[in-house]
């Protein structure tokens, strides 16, 4: 009886939520509708003469100037003449420009959506390296958590996800190396300059039916795949499976576009150098926080609400090991991941006629290098004995660290953020571990969540304005008084970038930890998202999926 | 008749094995198992967490044999399995009763 109850309630709730997602769809259908520029969904209106730039950002067409009122207005419009004369004189070129506009978007294309597809490949990465880091009793059930995120988070993120984030993304932060975006210009929340929820592209249909859209489409959402299974991490070997679909619709639909409009999305963080004069406006350049942040706070938001794994801290409050069950995996997984931001970085530019994606590249492999070695040599002093497990978390705090400053730093700075991230993810889990008794199984909170604060902030210190013109729509023509002069830190001047990089990062943790902690506080209060303590010390592979992750072993020897 | 078990350390099987064959031992069974001795296991560091390794791999040999040749193959068994270290593992003799050939029903020493 008492069953059946649950189950009555269960399906009561299931139903609450379609009534529910079906006002939010009826409320929505307006604004799909929104008149504006045309989609163009076979590709074959996208790139002309208007794409085309010289290797310093200069557009081959000059466009008409419209404010009579500006100083060099006389200036501009001689300018246009002297276009629209030569244009005229010579219509070849200009033919000759449509082609080569249309190829440095077609290249830019195929840069964006190969990059995106490594990026995707890190999901093997992680589903290797944390099945790895876990007990052999919990193999299958860690394999199910990685390919069920990848799959809901995918469809959340499909149907009002990625209109969230990119809905609005034409009116400040157009990504013209895809052609633009500009089909995608309305706010639900907010506008202007003060954009807080992208409105347009639910469902992926209508405006967003668009090839450079569904070319920000892949790329993107496979970023969010990445903030999706950073939380497999802390919350693993006691979440049930049902409350674990549920964060991953949560973050796919809701965490991780809200902040990613923010940021991204033209929203008002990316704003605040035009609205409030701070620099750059705050700037993440391949998800520092974003991405991993977002996911590392929330994982540990999520690991407070679920509770330590049973015996993970003695009665003394000792925390008690539980050894990785398979080294070789936590090894390849942590190449594949590495292999896999060779996508996340560089192509970040969105477009392989951005020639900074070496510098961005070598940045890249350097803070890994620098932070493996940090991480390694750290523990190797401290316990007497390198552990490969800590290496590993190191080399991915290089990774995630490098992330936010990767386009903007030297490499010299690179290296040394990369020492810094690997010092600080050991620390972390350490912090972890002994003060604040969060148990945090493959350390993703250290790696993800503070080492990602730390790219964001570390940005806001080494960026040395080689990069990064006009970026967020600021200091175009110059910045600093320097014609050029990009995205700049604390020691090279800018205070404000500094200033509104920690906010972001400390914004970045409240938003991803509160929201997170806030629903699933209630969900966790309605419905215990954890399994019972026999299904835990079983091993959650049987009782949650009916098969262990090596069906062979009849006997389990090792019970740690 | 006697049983002869030998608690070993798993490096030293191929030694061990070899030296039994040398001296034309025909039947043994191997088993891999756990245990600890006096010594209780040691502790080692896992991400910053000790944890206690107690049950350390063993390998354990029986050996069914004639009276006659029991103390041969227990010199043969001690000396190959030997390191010198601690945890070299035990050797234990017991009288058998019994044994039964199952292919032929053979009884006692025929059997072995």
């Amino acid at each position: 009886m008492a069953e059946t109850t649950t189950e009555m309630k269960n399906t009561l709730a299931g139903s609450n939520v379609l009534v529910l997602a079906a006002c939010i769809l009826a409320a929505l259908m307006p604004c799909m509708a929104q008149e504006g520029a045309k989609p163009d969904p076979a590709g074959m209106a996208t790139g002309d003469k208007t794409t085309v730039v010289d290797a310093g950002g200069n557009a081959f067409v000059v466009t008409e100037p419209t404010d009579k009122a500006a100083p060099d207005y006389a200036q501009k419009k001689k300018d246009f003449d002297e276009f629209q004369a030569q244009a005229a004189k010579e219509p070849l070129a200009v033919k000759l420009a449509d082609a080569t506009g249309h190829i440095r978007v077609a290249t830019n294309f195929a840069w964006t959506l190969n990059t995106g597809y490594l990026v995707l490949f890190m999901q093997a990465g992680f589903a290797l390296l944390t099945c790895g880091l876990v007990r052999k009793k919990n193999a299958s059930h860690l394999m199910m958590l990685n390919f069920a995120a990848y799959v809901f988070a995918f469809i959340a993120y499909y149907a009002v996800g990625y209109a969230f984030q990119f809905g609005a993304v034409a009116i400040n932060a157009a990504p013209s190396n895809l052609g633009g975006t500009p089909t995608l210009n309305h706010f639900l929340l907010g506008h202007g300059l003060w954009g807080f929820l992208g409105g347009k592209g639910f469902f992926m249909t209508g405006p967003a039916y668009d090839a450079g859209s569904n070319c920000l489409a892949l790329f993107e959402v496979v970023f969010m795949e990445t903030a999706g299974y950073i939380i497999v991490g802390a919350i693993c070997e006691r979440i049930s499976f049902w409350s674990f679909l549920l964060c991953e619709l949560f973050i796919g639909a809701i965490l991780y576009p809200v902040f990613g409009c923010w940021v991204w999305g033209g929203g008002w963080m990316s704003q605040l150098g035009n609205t409030l004069g701070f620099g750059h406006g705050y700037v993440d350049f391949a998800g520092s926080t974003v991405v991993h942040a977002v996911g590392g706070f929330a994982a540990m938001a999520l690991s407070v609400v679920l509770g330590p794994r049973l015996g993970k801290f003695g009665a003394d409050g000792k925390p008690r090991a539980f050894p990785a069950h398979n080294i070789p995996f936590v090894v390849i997984g942590t190449f594949i991941l590495l292999f896999g931001w060779m996508g996340f970085n560089p192509g970040s530019t969105l477009g392989a006629t951005d020639l900074r994606i070496s510098v961005i590249a070598i940045n890249t492999n350097l803070s890994a290098v620098a932070a493996s070695a940090s991480a390694l040599l750290f523990w190797y002093w401290k316990f007497g004995k390198p552990d490969i497990t800590m290496a590993c978390n190191g080399m991915l705090a290089g990774l995630v660290a490098i992330t936010a400053p990767c386009a903007f730093v030297s490499p010299t700075s690179a290296f040394i953020i990369g020492i810094l991230a690997g010092l600080v993810v050991c620390l972390g889990v350490l912090f972890n571990d002994n003060v604040t008794k969060i148990d945090d199984p493959c350390g993703a909170i250290s790696v993800h969540g503070f080492c990602g604060v730390l790219g964001a902030i570390c940005l806001g210190i080494f960026a040395d304005g080689t990069y990064g013109a006009g970026w967020n729509g600021v200091g175009a023509t110059s910045y600093m008084g320097q014609t050029g002069r990009g995205v700049t830190g604390l020691f090279y001047g800018d205070t404000k970038q500094f200033a509104v990089q920690v906010m972001g990062a400390v914004m970045c943790a409240a938003w991803a930890f509160g929201a997170t902690f806030l629903v699933f506080k209630v969900v966790n209060a309605i419905k215990s998202m954890r399994v019972s303590k026999e299904v835990e010390h079983e091993g959650l592979d049987v009782p949650e999926f009916g098969l262990p992750g090596y069906p062979e072993d009849a006997i389990h020897a090792t019970e740690f | 008749m006697k049983k002869i078990e030998a608690i070993i350390q798993p490096n030293k099987l191929d030694e061990v094995k070899e030296a039994l064959i040398s001296i034309g031992v025909e039947g043994v069974t191997l088993s891999e198992v756990r245990g600890h001795g006096r010594q209780k296991g040691h502790t080692e560091t896992y991400r910053g967490a000790e944890y206690s390794v107690d049950l350390l791999p063993k390998i354990k040999i029986e050996i069914f044999a004639p009276d006659s040749r029991a103390e041969q193959i227990v010199g043969v068994l001690s000396t190959a399995a030997r390191s010198g270290k601690i945890g070299d593992g035990k050797i234990f003799v017991s009288s058998i009763e019994e044994a039964v050939r199952i292919r032929n029903g053979e009884r006692g020493e025929i059997a072995l």
